[in-house]
């Protein structure tokens, strides 16, 4: 924008609401979090007393260290990081050398492929098909069934298409010359060029990884399998599993209810927080990732 | 075939895709044939008894069924005249933030809860609008109200509080395609129309909102899909005993007819009718709209 003489009074009242709605917005974002954390720092008879709105009035840790010595919670977070790292990887992995081979015009069978492909966009099987599936190729209550059903993703592959097609055909046709094979091309010359697109498929899929709380909850009954956002949903519906987490801690507060809406506050934080001290450092690559889709859409 | 030897790396590259894609995509399709029939494991798909639509005729004389049915329509149209739009809205107003720092900060931000699982973000809602929560207490010190509201089990209150829960969720997301649309539009429309003496409000109505148009259609007429289906995280996470007459969802329904009734058949039955709903709605708002104003999708 370049520099304007002066505001009529129609810019300067679409600036004001602009600006009202946007200060809003941000607060409707970040409030209800920080009300969470504020709450959880705060003694819990104290916070249960109300009017707890800006910082802590009687700072304490204890909330969380309620939440720390729970082994489920932590292993539960272990399991997300594992699924998510090595679901991302694999998935990214399997897309992109699929997105490879059908970016070639020269590939025999394209069009069949490509149509095999683009069906599977508008219709799908079904949730009680799926299950009946992962049941006979015993993929329920494995590690596995989070990470198989979801290695290749269509969406995802047209976004490689899109950017393996504008890369310049010298490149390929160089190493030809030199005697290299298709695979040693992708592996060494394409992939590491491929940097960008990497990243943003990346991170879409780990997102999805990292938030996905339905496999966890219909595919696994095997605890030590189950995700965060699993065992959030139960650990927070059922009050029993939060009562042995606090009386495994001999300071047995004098108000239980209390002490237990803050322990929930405090679980809910220490979930909530990594992804939000983590974003502002990766959002950007999701900002170019969405840019060139939706350009390419 | 000459060819197709010559290129063996790269048809070695396609082939896990396809057969991933024959195992993962198309034997579930082809799975749901179990929809007509009595469907037991130990007979499996090919030998368990054919019922032909004995299915379909006891989900149509469910009275649960018509209740998921209304539940998952009624929050599918909240969802597109207002939770669907509001990302364009808001797209809208962040253009139009005259602080270019301030105008990233609350663009980045508001992407933030889109990157917070939806298990999460409903355990965050559920203690915030507790009678005991924040905003309960706001509420009470600010002699808005006597009582606390029962947010949580007032059937009246979940398909707004869904809608809320969404919009704060997804706003920020969905507007990142819009503002890409936004920045590809041509600068000297704004220009031109600036030297004709258009104010802002003229700019926006005239040149940003109709250069967004298209786009908003073709999303439009993917999400009219959904109309039968969607909203079970909400159903699932947000929804209890109390407010099951408005949240309780079809596919909520058919996950419990399958995997706790293990009705395999029935579910699949109801899941199969939501989907051949899906493909007809598509369709017919594809040659809709074709037809309207010339934004086809295929």
């Amino acid at each position: 924008m370049h520099a304007r003489i002066r505001l009529t009074a129609e810019d300067k009242a679409v600036n004001a609401i602009v600006m009202i709605v946007s200060v809003l917005a941000l607060l409707a974002t970040f409030y209800p979090i920080y009300y969470l954390l504020i709450y959880s720092l705060n003694d819990p008879i104290d916070a249960a007393g109300g009017g707890l709105y800006w910082y802590p009035r009687k700072f304490t840790l204890e909330n969380f260290g309620y939440v720390f010595k729970s082994d489920q919670l932590l292993h539960s977070f272990l399991v997300t990081v594992a699924r998510t790292l090595l679901g991302t990887a694999a998935g990214v992995l399997f897309t992109a050398t699929a997105a490879y081979a059908l970016s070639k015009e020269r590939l025999r069978f394209r069009k069949a492929y490509s149509i095999i492909g683009l069906i599977t966009m508008y219709f799908s099987g079904g949730l009680i098909p799926n299950y009946l599936l992962y049941q006979k190729l015993q993929l329920l209550n494995t590690f596995w069934v989070y990470i198989i059903p979801a290695l290749f993703s269509i969406y995802n592959a047209l976004l490689f298409m899109a950017f393996f097609r504008q890369m310049p055909a010298e490149l390929e046709e160089s190493a030809k010359v030199d005697g290299a094979g298709d695979f040693y091309i992708f592996a060494r010359i394409i992939l590491p060029l491929s940097k960008p697109v990497l990243a943003t498929v990346a991170l879409f899929v780990a997102v999805n990884h990292w938030n996905d709380w339905f496999s966890s909850a219909y595919y696994v009954s095997n605890q030590n399998l189950w995700t965060m956002p699993t065992i959030i949903v139960r650990m927070l519906s059922d009050n029993s599993i939060m009562d042995n987490m606090k009386n495994m801690s001999p300071g047995m507060r004098m108000d239980p209810l209390s002490t237990l809406q803050a322990i929930k506050y405090a679980t809910l934080i220490v979930t909530i927080l990594p992804i939000t001290i983590v974003y502002p450092f990766i959002q950007r690559y999701f900002v170019q990732g969405m840019m060139v889709g939706a350009i390419k859409a | 075939m000459q060819t197709f030897k010559s290129q063996m790396a790269l048809q070695l590259m396609i082939l896990p895709c396809m057969l991933f894609l024959l195992i993962f995509a198309y034997v579930p399709i082809a799975g749901n044939v179990i929809a007509f029939q009595e469907f037991n494991l130990s007979a499996g798909f090919f030998h368990s008894r054919f019922i032909g639509l004995a299915n379909f005729s006891e989900m149509f004389a469910d009275p649960s069924f018509y209740m998921a049915m209304k539940n998952t329509v009624i929050l599918s149209l909240l969802n597109m005249l207002i939770v669907f739009p509001a990302p364009l809205l808001f797209a809208l107003i962040i253009n139009e933030i005259p602080f270019l720092r301030f105008k990233k900060l609350v663009q980045t931000s508001s992407y933030l809860p889109n990157f917070i699982s939806f298990a999460m973000v409903a355990s965050m809602w559920i203690f915030l609008l507790d009678p005991k929560g924040m905003v309960n207490q706001s509420l009470l010190l600010l002699h808005l109200v006597k009582h606390p509201i029962e947010f949580w089990t007032e059937p009246g209150l979940f398909r707004p509080l869904s809608v809320v829960i969404g919009i704060w969720k997804g706003v920020g997301w969905g507007a990142i395609i819009y503002l890409a649309a936004i920045s590809g539009i041509n600068p000297d429309l704004y220009e031109a129309a600036k030297m004709d003496g258009a104010g802002r409000i003229k700019r926006i109505v005239h040149i940003t909102l109709p250069n967004l148009i298209p786009l908003f259609s073709i999303l439009f007429i993917l999400n009219i899909g959904t109309l039968f289906s969607g909203n079970l995280d909400q159903s699932v996470l947000l929804g209890n005993s109390f407010n099951k007459e408005t949240s309780y969802v079809i596919e909520y329904y058919s996950l419990q007819m399958g995997l706790e009734l293990t009705r395999y058949s029935y579910a699949t039955a109801v899941s199969f009718f939501q989907s051949v709903m899906a493909v007809l709605l598509v369709l017919i708002a594809n040659w809709f709209s074709g037809k309207a104003s010339g934004n086809r999708l295929f």
